[in-house]
């Protein structure tokens, strides 16, 4: 068989070759065989000295043309096994494994709640101030115009450590060590444990308030509705409206109740013609006391005259209850992990 | 307090509903707590007329009753009663009725008839306790209506929270005075009629201290048949919440309700010589009060007396030595003002608690409290055909003197931050009963006797503001100031604990909050000392009678919860003060801040891939040694030590010579109380000392390396009570400046032998060149020879 006529029959035997090639190692072994420094093709081109030369450069090209197209063959081929080997390890690959479980960890609802509000708070310009949890008599009450046997003492009662000294019943005692310590103007917000002596379904003798007092000249009630409504607009959603009934407070005068419109109805009362339960079918929801600091407040801690401001207090557990819709007071503090890997 | 409709209408023509008063109310700062009709469980019973009445023929107490209940049939009734009879009046329940204590009423036989419904007594009604016949109605009562429709009953009752500052709201007059400004609506006090007998009896009166008892005044009321009260006036005390007794003390009540004056009624056949004592009890006196208690009293408690003894408590209880009992003629009708802290402070001490001395405490008006004495004498009188005396005993020490206050209009629109005119002040002011002055700058307003909450301009603002309606007042921001001092403020300890809060979350740990109360008895199980605690005075029980000295019982309470709900894995985290005696500080009190850590169960949620593990010492330490390089304070050394009261093992941590707190394990014996079977491991950090450290931490970058390191790994045998902390000490001790770290990376224990496998990775670099292979094996074999020299170990 003359050069040429070897050099064409490689093709047809490398496409019978590649058709039986069923894995990348026999794909392999065929490519040496044809292709490899030593195969078939590179004997056919070590023996182009012996052709006549004017053959040679036709010979050359043929052999170079087939070497190309060859190797595309094999390319071709091996791109389907491996596309074959992939598709069938994918096949192995289960998705629907569950992720390695680390560590849930989780902040107490009191927290979230407590960091919420003083974040919008030191948004608006208010400092955070704290104070001592066990007070004398004197911050928690007279000071703040609830002199002994003042019957507003009933409104909270209290845990005494001896006559003089307490657990404070509310975080108003900062108010006043605030304004000792500091002069006007200034705006605070407080956050902390409060204690009472009262303890039932709806009371745990310890809580958590967030209190806030500005005091400037000139600030009037409308200052106080305006801050108050940036707060629970932020808290409970952009079209909240706010509502201001009057109230008591030893230390604030006029003081007043601050009810919101229902944030899960809407305001409207009911749901599907069921009375809403969470504003009881009233369309309002009290979250929070405040009121105009008390003249005999700003005299305890010799303000000048011509000063004025606002206070407001609130309830932590209550806007965390309303917030997420915990039915029950008593589980913020029982920690079943239950309760507070859902927060 | 409870408020009836039809009571108040007496007093001002308010027509409107019970509920549009109620809304109006509750925005005046006087809540509507709830709307209610005291008598529902009544508006089944209707009114009938016995038609026909004779004796059941086979008992001789039974009655057969034919009555009209206004239906076209006349029902057979068969009642037991002795004094039923033809012609009466009566409060029939028909068959299908529920009666007030539940019973419904079925069609039934009695000896043989049958019976379509009951006739009523009193007591079946829930109206008395009189059972001794049926209930018969005026003879005028319209026959078929509903009972309480008929006798016209107060149905529409208001409960509204009366804050402590509004004294005069707790009463009819003062609720009506608010509603006939609020409608602007006349107010007028219903008139009862009085005429004096021709008796004047002196009851001389003696006040000992003019500031405690301001006024004091009585009247005599002579001949007077005890008996119950009529149904109007008893039902009325029911409808406000107030048992009916007999007639002269439920005119007490009812004037008491209707005025807001406490009164009280003597037998003044009790009261020895006809005198009046107003005096301090005399220390350990003792004296029973109405409720039947010995009452020991202290030389604080202010008591009415005769001249041989207490007779009431003042203010807050009567006597059961001068009390009214049937057998009652003569009746001595007191009526005062006492100083409100007093009573507060008896009333308080003894926990004896009533509807005068809650008025008493908030304040009288004091130029009433004659006015609420005829008006009640003239009650009695006509209650219990009596005759009122003459002669009013009075003694008055301090009369009342009304505050005269400047208001400015301008201040009280600074304040409220509106702009009210000066036609719409003046007319709160008339609603609200003030004298003024109006032609002057600023107002002259003079207190109403009524008002004890107003001496103050800032008292004035409020009224004009809410009879406005604070609800009125439209936002505003204020103006917000910075100022150089606020910078430089070290950062409150809220963003410190927010910053180890998200730290400890971040790594999985669950924040939990725990009372700052524990029982005694928690910190004896831990064998705390008792010294430096802080008790609490008057505790709600045994288990929360103490401030907590340490997190670790809340740590504790929170494990059994969370093991009682099936837990698998618990790692809490809580952040909070613990409180110690101090006797310098103000409140005698250090609150210290703490974090505490409390890790048990398995490692791992029982979940693929992990292996079920239990929590372990390195796990806590490990946590430890991350907060230390997360707050950049440098690494902790952990110092194991002997004893602790309840931890074993346990280790000091030490951040340089700062100790921040300790970690181990919980005793086992002590794990048990708390049904723990598994390992506890607990840590607790003062945050103080984290606090100050962490100032002290400086944050400095070190330039990264350029030259190759070499790693080399080192395998030491040696018995089970070698410890990794010796090798690595020993390894320090050399210094090498090549040797850049040391990490021990696996231990093993051959089975069935005593040795213990440490091996450590040992890295070299030098920070100026590349080291050779050679200088590497070199100083490996420094360290392999130092430490075979120092410790029983072999390669």
């Amino acid at each position: 068989m003359d050069l040429i006529s070897a050099l064409e029959s490689l093709e047809p035997e490398l496409e019978a070759g590649l058709a039986q090639a069923s894995s990348l190692e026999k794909l392999e072994e065929l490519r040496i065989e044809f292709l490899g420094r030593k195969g078939r093709l590179a004997k056919l081109m070590s023996q182009l000295p012996s052709l006549d030369p004017a053959e040679r450069p036709k010979f050359g090209q043929r052999a170079n043309e087939l070497k190309e197209s060859c190797n595309a063959r094999f390319d071709k081929v091996k791109d389907s096994l491996l596309a074959a080997r992939e598709r069938a390890s994918l096949a192995r690959f289960d998705s629907s494994t569950p992720g390695r479980k680390y560590w849930q960890g989780s902040l107490h609802p009191d927290t979230l709640i407590m960091e919420e509000i003083c974040a919008i708070f030191e948004k608006l310009g208010f400092d955070i101030a704290q104070g001592p949890e066990v007070e004398i008599d004197h911050y928690n009450f007279e000071a703040l115009n609830m002199p002994p046997e003042h019957p507003a003492r009933d409104m909270q009662d209290t845990l005494y450590i001896t006559d003089n000294i307490l657990l404070r019943t509310h975080t108003s005692p900062v108010q006043v060590r605030t304004m000792l310590a500091r002069k006007p103007p200034l705006a605070v917000v407080v956050p902390g444990k409060v204690y009472r002596r009262d303890s039932d379904l709806t009371h745990t003798h310890m809580f958590h308030q967030v209190e806030g007092l500005l005091v400037d000249k000139n600030i009037s009630m409308a200052h106080l509705r305006g801050i108050l409504t940036v707060f629970v607009r932020d808290v409970f959603g952009p079209s909240t409206e706010v509502r201001f009934r009057q109230s008591f407070f030893p230390f604030t005068e006029p003081s007043a109740e601050v009810d919101i419109s229902c944030f899960l109805c809407g305001g409207v009362g009911h749901i599907d013609n069921e009375p809403c339960r969470v504003c009881k079918g009233t369309g309002w929801v009290e979250v929070l006391g405040c009121g105009m600091v008390d003249p005999a407040v700003f005299e305890a801690v010799n303000y000048p005259k011509d000063v004025s401001g606002f206070a407001f207090g609130l309830g932590v557990e209550r806007i965390a209850m309303l917030k997420y819709g915990i039915g029950d007071l008593r589980m913020f503090f029982e920690n079943d992990l239950r309760f507070l890997q859902q927060f | 307090m409870l408020l009836s409709l039809s009571w108040l209408r007496e007093f001002t023509p308010y027509e409107g509903t019970a509920q549009a008063l109620g809304d109006r109310l509750t925005m005046l700062g006087l809540e509507l707590e709830d709307l209610k009709n005291p008598y529902a469980a009544l508006s089944q019973i209707t009114t009938g007329y016995v038609v026909s009445c004779k004796q059941h023929p086979d008992s001789d107490h039974l009655h057969l009753c034919q009555v009209d209940v206004g239906q076209e049939a006349l029902l057979d009734i068969v009642c037991g009663a002795p004094n039923v009879a033809q012609g009466q009046k009566v409060a029939v329940a028909t068959i299908g009725t529920t009666m007030p204590n539940g019973m419904v009423i079925k069609k039934s036989k009695l000896r043989g008839e049958t019976s379509h419904g009951m006739i009523c007594s009193e007591r079946e009604l829930g109206l008395s306790e009189d059972h001794t016949g049926i209930m018969v109605l005026d003879s005028g009562t319209t026959v078929g209506q509903p009972l309480p429709d008929a006798l016209n009953f107060d149905q529409e009752v208001l409960d509204l929270s009366i804050t402590p500052n509004r004294a005069d709201c707790l009463s009819v007059l003062g609720l009506a005075r608010e509603t006939a400004m609020a409608f602007h609506l006349p107010l007028t006090i219903p008139e009862v009629p009085l005429t004096f007998g021709n008796v004047s009896t002196d009851v001389s009166i003696e006040i000992r201290d003019p500031n405690l008892c301001w006024l004091y005044a009585g009247r005599v009321v002579h001949n007077i048949k005890i008996q119950a009260s009529p149904l109007k006036i008893r039902q009325r005390l029911q409808a406000a919440g107030i048992r009916a007794i007999s007639n002269i003390v439920d005119v007490t009540n009812y004037i008491l309700l209707e005025l807001g004056q406490p009164l009280h009624a003597f037998d003044l056949g009790k009261l020895t010589d006809q005198k009046i004592i107003v005096r301090l009890a005399n220390e350990g006196e003792k004296f029973v009060t109405l409720d039947d208690q010995e009452r020991i009293l202290k030389s604080t408690d202010l008591c009415i007396c005769d001249c041989e003894k207490p007779v009431a408590l003042a203010g807050v209880m009567g006597g059961l030595n001068s009390e009214i009992t049937p057998e009652t003629k003569i009746v001595f009708v007191e009526s005062a003002v006492f100083n409100p802290a007093s009573i507060r402070k008896t009333s308080r001490r003894l926990g004896l608690g009533s509807e005068s001395s809650y008025r008493f405490e908030r304040g009288i008006d004091q130029r009433l409290t004659c006015q609420a004495l005829d008006r009640a004498c003239a009650m009695m009188a006509s209650l219990g055909q009596g005759v009122v005396d003459a002669k009013l005993n009075i003694a008055e020490p301090k009369p009342f003197v009304p505050v005269k206050i400047d208001f400015s209009l301008e201040h009280a629109n600074d304040l409220l931050g509106i702009s009210l005119t000066e036609d719409f002040a003046k007319d709160v002011f008339t609603g609200l009963g003030c004298e003024m002055s109006a032609t002057t700058n600023p107002w002259q307003i003079t207190q109403p006797s009524w008002r004890p909450d107003l001496t103050r301009e800032a008292d004035l603002i409020e009224e004009v503001g809410r009879v406005y309606g604070l609800d009125n007042i439209p936002p505003a921001l204020p103006p917000m100031h910075f100022s150089w001092e606020r910078v430089v403020e070290k950062q409150p300890e809220f963003a410190f604990w927010k910053q180890l809060r998200h730290w400890a979350q971040g790594l999985g740990l669950n924040e939990a909050i725990n009372y700052s109360f524990v029982g005694q008895k928690d910190l004896d199980l831990l064998n705390l000392p008792p010294e430096k605690r802080i008790p609490i005075k008057n505790p709600l029980s045994s288990d929360q009678d103490v401030l907590r000295t340490t997190v670790t019982p809340g740590l504790l309470a929170s494990l059994r919860n969370n093991l009682a709900q099936g837990a698998f894995s618990i790692r809490l985290f809580e952040l909070c003060h613990v409180f110690e005696e101090d006797l310098d500080a103000e409140t005698k009190t250090l609150e210290c801040p703490r974090l505490g850590i409390l890790l048990s169960g398995l490692r791992h949620e029982p979940a693929w891939p992990y292996e079920p593990e239990d929590f372990d010492y390195i796990d806590l330490r490990g946590i430890i040694e991350r907060l230390c390089a997360y707050l950049h304070i440098g690494s902790p050394s952990f110092v194991q030590r002997e004893t602790h009261p309840y931890l074993l093992p346990v280790i000091d941590i030490l951040v340089g010579d700062t100790c921040l707190g300790t970690l181990g394990r919980l005793e086992p014996k002590i794990a048990d109380v708390y049904l723990a079977q598994k390992p506890v491991w607990l840590a607790e950090l003062d945050l103080a000392a984290l606090d100050n450290l962490i100032s002290l931490a400086k944050l400095q970058f070190k330039p990264l390396a350029i030259f190759p390191c070499v790693r080399r790994d080192i395998t030491f045998i040696g018995s089970e009570d070698l410890k990794v902390g010796q090798i690595l000490a020993e390894i320090a001790k050399l210094k090498n400046p090549l040797l850049e770290d040391v990490t021990f990376v696996s231990l093993y224990q051959p089975e069935g032998s005593q040795d213990k496998h440490l091996s450590f990775r040992l890295t070299f670099r030098d920070p100026k060149r590349t080291l050779k292979d050679t200088e590497v094996e070199r100083e490996r074999d420094k360290v392999v020879q130092a430490l075979l020299k120092a410790l029983p170990v072999r390669i």
